[in-house]
């Protein structure tokens, strides 16, 4: 799961990045609103935690605008403006929720984890798939109730597979939605964590679709 | 205050003044005329009491050759008051007891005209045959005058208008009297002066009516001002109307630079707070999370300040907010797209909760007030709503009855099925300035600003026991006239 920061904020940018990444996403970071845009705009992002108040471009403007162009990534808007008329307003531009500041992070990591969970489809904190169990409040994976232990780049692949169960999944949106824009991206790099993955999960469950990626639990419509 | 009391109204001061002036210049020139009119009377019978003054004089006078009757002889001319000194021959100086004046009343007994002649002693010498016997009773030619006119009672009882007359010859002196009766002139005089009186009394009321609709024409612009204001107030216009008089345009335009400039500081003050607002939060967040992430007593010491700072922050703020909102004026909102943005904002918020959420308003209602303070109230009020209720939510709009002071109200029924709140708690969540849900999610101011911001607007909020299970929130706010609602 890769989710975008936008916040002019340095400390409050740096401690919402570490939070995430410790939480187990991949998380990319702007400082102004115009430098939001274009990452939001290029990249895709899972979610994207977007301060309002932000120079050159407003967060606002910058929301609407992704939303003018087509981009459905569920926003959480940060605030310091926290009247119902802002509230209203940010999500009229698009939002689709909102935090006010001063926050707390868990807070902030709750938002975050219901909206990537909501715009996938799922109603719950735990995603399930045959024996696989996973806990997204508290990242904590187990198979037939035996908990396992999975690096950060593990958990985030199994999370994006879970979170889609059923669809198939190409190597290159596995490579968007697991790595940072900085990190140098190497495609066969997937491969070897669906290698290690299926040793500690079982081979059976992350079937390989030739051509085309791979595809964990039952074929869904999709 | 800036009002003193005691100073009525301007136009029945106008129309006091206008009124009392006119009273007094009529009162006055019913008097002149009355005056005029009496003189004009006086002076035309003195002119026939003078002209038969001077035939009897003349008939007094013996012809140059005729023997003289008993009179001194005269050291000097004679002089007759009033007409200058008369040469005539020492010789000729006696009186002689005059004929027929020509006018035959003055023979007529008691006929009303008559005359007399008197030495100084006071004997009468000669009189008219009309006095028979009797004698003329008038007052004396007073000393250094030589004519006396007035009015007296005849022998008959008739009031009369009489000439007296000092007549020197020689050494000696005579007064010869003339008096003829007024026949009611001064009855004459009073109905003059009643008919006077009548027709300007008409005319004074006439006038008094006349000034009363001109005050009332004059000061109309007066009251179309004040419509105007109380339409500003009443947030139909954003200012008064500026086609006024010469006079009154001035303070229309001063006072919509009134309320120009108003709207400007309460519109900085907000941004302002605003400002304030960004400023504070976002480090108190990063202090707030930087101690969280830490270990040791310092750390927990700048947890515990920063959420002890959150608290106040978040509370003076709103107090701020609150004490800008005092000089909002002339401002008004639509209810129903207000609600409806609301609600679906709610829905986006709780969607995970699975509440419906059921609302209806009805279309041209306005809330005199801020659109920003009525949705802070309904968010309020409907994100607790949300919070609590376990399937339902239900929001209902409608307009009150005026009150008796003919102002209008609206009321916001906010319902849900959650567990609701004792009766004790309700009376302390209305309390202003209280707060009640400190332990649920946020700040826990959200029911205090409710309270505390309908107080300022004179709305009160109510809170009941719901048909749906939960609580009712019942709020009551000022409604605008719905009649320039497009």
């Amino acid at each position: 799961m890769r989710l975008l920061v936008v916040e002019d904020d340095a400390d409050l940018n740096r401690q919402l990045v570490t939070e995430l990444v410790e939480a187990g996403y991949a998380v990319d970071s702007a400082f102004d609103g115009e430098e939001g845009h274009f990452l939001g705009d290029t990249e895709p992002y899972d979610a994207v935690i977007l301060d309002l108040g932000l120079p050159k471009i407003d967060g606002l403007s910058v929301l609407e605008n992704w939303r003018r162009d087509g981009r459905v990534m569920p926003v959480l808007i940060l605030t310091a403006r926290d009247r119902w008329s802002d509230k209203v307003a940010g999500i009229d531009a698009g939002a689709d929720d909102y935090v006010a500041k001063p926050f707390h992070m868990e807070e902030v990591l709750a938002r975050v984890r219901a909206l990537v969970r909501r715009a996938a489809g799922h109603a719950s904190n735990e995603l399930t798939c045959g024996p696989l169990r996973l806990d997204l409040r508290t990242s904590r994976v187990t198979v037939d109730g035996s908990p396992i232990k999975l690096t950060s780049h593990e958990y985030r692949l199994l999370s994006y597979l879970m979170h889609h169960q059923g669809k198939v999944i190409s190597r290159t949106e596995l490579t968007e939605h697991l790595y940072e824009q900085d990190f140098d991206r190497d495609s066969n790099t997937v491969e070897v964590f669906v290698g290690r993955l299926r040793k500690k999960v079982g081979s059976d469950l992350i079937e390989t679709i030739r051509g085309l990626g791979y595809r964990l639990g039952e074929a869904r419509d999709a | 205050m800036l009002r003193r009391k005691g100073e009525g109204s301007l136009a029945s001061r106008l129309v006091r003044v206008a009124a009392l002036w006119s009273v007094l210049a009529l009162g006055l020139a019913g008097f002149v005329l009355v005056g005029l009119y009496q003189q004009a009377g006086e002076r035309a019978f003195d002119a026939l009491l003078d002209q038969h003054a001077k035939i009897l004089l003349a008939s007094l006078l013996p012809e140059p050759d005729v023997p003289a009757a008993a009179a001194p002889a005269p050291t000097a001319g004679p002089a007759i008051a009033g007409q200058g000194p008369v040469a005539l021959e020492p010789a000729a100086l006696r009186l002689q007891a005059p004929g027929a004046l020509g006018e035959p009343r003055f023979s007529l007994p008691l006929s009303g005209w008559y005359w007399s002649v008197r030495s100084t002693d006071g004997s009468v010498l000669f009189s008219s045959s009309s006095l028979v016997g009797d004698a003329l009773s008038l007052p004396a030619v007073p000393e250094g005058e030589t004519s006396l006119s007035g009015f007296a009672l005849g022998p008959g009882g008739e009031e009369v208008r009489y000439l007296r007359r000092q007549l020197d010859i020689g050494l000696a002196s005579y007064v010869i009297s003339v008096a003829i009766e007024t026949g009611g002139f001064r009855s004459d005089v009073r109905d003059f002066a009643g008919m006077v009186g009548a027709t300007l009394a008409v005319l004074g009321i006439g006038l008094v009516g006349a000034i009363f609709w001109q005050v009332r024409f004059g000061l109309r612009p007066l009251t179309r001002l004040q419509h105007s204001l109380a339409e500003v107030r009443e947030g139909l216009m954003d200012g008064v109307d500026e086609d006024m008089p010469r006079e009154l345009a001035p303070l229309a335009g001063e006072l919509n630079a009134l309320i120009r400039s108003n709207r400007e500081v309460v519109e900085r003050a907000r941004t302002h707070v605003g400002n304030l607002a960004h400023a504070l939060k976002t480090p108190l967040s990063v202090l707030i999370n930087e101690a969280r992430s830490a270990e040791g007593p310092l750390a927990r010491k700048v947890e515990e300040q920063t959420s002890h700072m959150q608290t106040q922050v978040q509370h003076h703020l709103e107090r701020a907010r609150l004490a800008a909102q005092r000089r909002v004026i002339g401002v008004a909102c639509d209810v129903e797209p207000l609600v409806e943005r609301l609600v679906r904002a709610m829905g986006r918020i709780y969607r995970d909760r699975d509440v419906e959420l059921d609302w209806q308003a009805p279309a041209g209602l306005r809330f005199r007030g801020e659109a920003q303070d009525l949705e802070e109230m309904t968010g309020n009020l409907l994100d607790n709503a949300c919070k609590w209720a376990r399937l339902q939510v239900r929001v209902q709009v409608r307009q009150l009855a005026a009150d008796r002071s003919g102002r209008s109200f609206l009321e916001l029924l906010i319902e849900d099925d959650g567990p609701g709140l004792s009766p004790d708690q309700r009376r302390e969540a209305v309390q202003r300035g209280k707060r009640l849900d400190e332990t649920v999610p946020g700040t826990g101011l959200g029911l205090a600003i409710v309270v505390d911001l309908a107080g300022l607007y004179g709305g009160e909020v109510a809170l009941s026991d719901s048909d749906l299970g939960g609580l009712a929130v019942r709020l009551t706010l000022p409604a605008a006239d719905e009649r320039l609602v497009s």
